[in-house]
């Protein structure tokens, strides 16, 4: 196990006092807040902040983790030594980031739901008190697709469990979810009893996922709306056409009506993300126009030329023909 | 260790009360009461009981965690929350606006 420089991760020095640490926590939190910061990796440096700062910021913890520290022989994998926390007692000590699966191996260890547990020192409870897991939550990306038909997703999940032995170990746990259609981008999904494990026989939590859509250049979506470009040939849309069109919801007939221009929109009410109500798709055309490489395709646009020479579509941003 | 496939629920569907909102963020069911009467969070009626849809769980969470972290009071984690989901909605317009552009 890896040891954690708290201190290194909030730029503090050993000796600062509480203040400063607690500036410094804001500071960081402000940098790497997960929600406005443009650092590719700010959640994961938003977590290590979060755990810092849970540890330093408690007296006790802080205390405890200073002997460790002092005791600690550099270079060396870490394992907490017997009896490392005699005299500490962390059963009462909040943190601004209490979800243990969001911290290290490390923190969890010494200082997590599991550890306290295993120390008959639960939150709020005796050392048989039952004790419910923590709720968790974790982010989902999936495709526009899934979103139609519904999918199945593996999830990798962390999380600190005491073995047969009673000894707290950190365990991956690949959980397959079945994600239900009509999902939209920013809903929140849940899995009873998919958090963390509960002690003593109390029941595990619930995870939560936050949905979030993988990019694709070929959609727009606005809640269950959904936009898509159609490129049509100007004879299409000047004539008139019936076309197939690729969907999320499958391949569709449309008819494009006669006299379209381009970045029209077309309704196909429904076809949307289903749910109640369904959204609507919209096809927005593009018109596509070909290159003309022989002589007969040069004479039709010269052709189109004479007959549209009054249309100039610079006129309004004051272009000339 | 891998297990069978879950099935997941839409939140929006079945919605949450009051006890489980508060404890997926952590919090006693006090400090959701306080806010939803103050106006800062808002919620579904249903036959009198507070019920939370997936936008009030997220805005829950972001103002608990602000006011965690920055020792805020409930109004200013409130108008972070405010400016977080304005940001999102203009990030959501200038994404599309750029597709369009480049369309």
């Amino acid at each position: 196990m890896e040891f954690k420089e708290y201190y290194k991760t909030l730029g503090v020095g050993q000796t600062a006092s509480a203040d400063e640490i607690k500036k410094a926590y804001r500071g960081l939190a402000r940098k790497y807040h997960p929600d406005v910061s443009k650092e590719t990796d700010a959640s994961a440096r938003m977590a290590e902040v979060n755990e810092a700062y849970a540890v330093l910021s408690d007296p006790q913890k802080r205390a405890a983790f200073d002997k460790l520290a002092q005791r600690r022989a550099a270079g060396q994998d870490f394992q907490p030594p017997p009896g490392w926390d005699a005299g500490f007692d962390f059963s009462n000590t909040g943190s601004p980031a209490s979800d243990d699966g969001d911290f290290s191996d490390f923190f969890n260890a010494l200082f997590g739901r599991a550890a306290r547990a295993h120390r008959g020192s639960g939150d709020g409870g005796g050392a048989r008190a039952q004790m419910r897991g923590g709720d968790q939550h974790a982010r989902i990306s999936i495709n526009l697709a899934d979103a139609y038909h519904g999918a199945t997703r593996s999830l990798a999940l962390r999380e600190a469990r005491l073995d047969g032995s009673g000894n707290i170990v950190n365990a991956e746990r690949v959980l397959d979810v079945r994600i239900p259609k009509g999902v939209k981008e920013g809903q929140s999904i849940r899995l009873r009893g998919q958090g963390s494990p509960g002690f003593n026989g109390g029941p595990a939590g619930d995870l939560y996922l936050d949905v979030e859509f993988e990019p694709d250049a070929r959609y727009r979506i606005e809640g269950r709306d959904v936009t898509q470009t159609v490129p049509v040939t100007p004879w299409e849309a000047a004539l008139g056409a019936s076309i197939e069109v690729p969907t999320p919801a499958g391949h569709v007939e449309v008819k494009v009506p006669a006299g379209s221009t381009n970045g029209r929109k077309l309704r196909l009410k429904g076809r949307g993300i289903p749910g109640d109500p369904a959204g609507d798709l919209y096809l927005e055309l593009e018109l596509s126009s070909p290159s003309a490489t022989t002589e007969k395709e040069r004479e039709v646009y010269r052709t189109m030329a004479r007959e549209f020479s009054s249309f100039n579509p610079r006129e309004q941003t004051g272009g000339q023909r | 260790m891998k297990q069978h496939a879950v099935d997941a629920v839409l939140i929006d569907e079945e919605t949450l009360d009051l006890q489980e909102l508060a404890f997926a963020c952590a919090v006693p069911p006090t400090w959701v009461m306080e806010r939803v009467e103050a106006g800062l969070l808002a919620c579904y009626s249903s036959e009198g009981e507070m019920r939370f849809a997936s936008a009030h769980l997220v805005r829950a969470r972001r103002m608990v965690t602000t006011e965690r972290r920055f020792d805020a009071n409930q109004e200013v984690a409130a108008l972070v929350a405010d400016l977080i989901e304005e940001v999102e909605q203009l990030r959501r317009q200038v994404h599309a606006a750029g597709k369009r552009s480049r369309g």
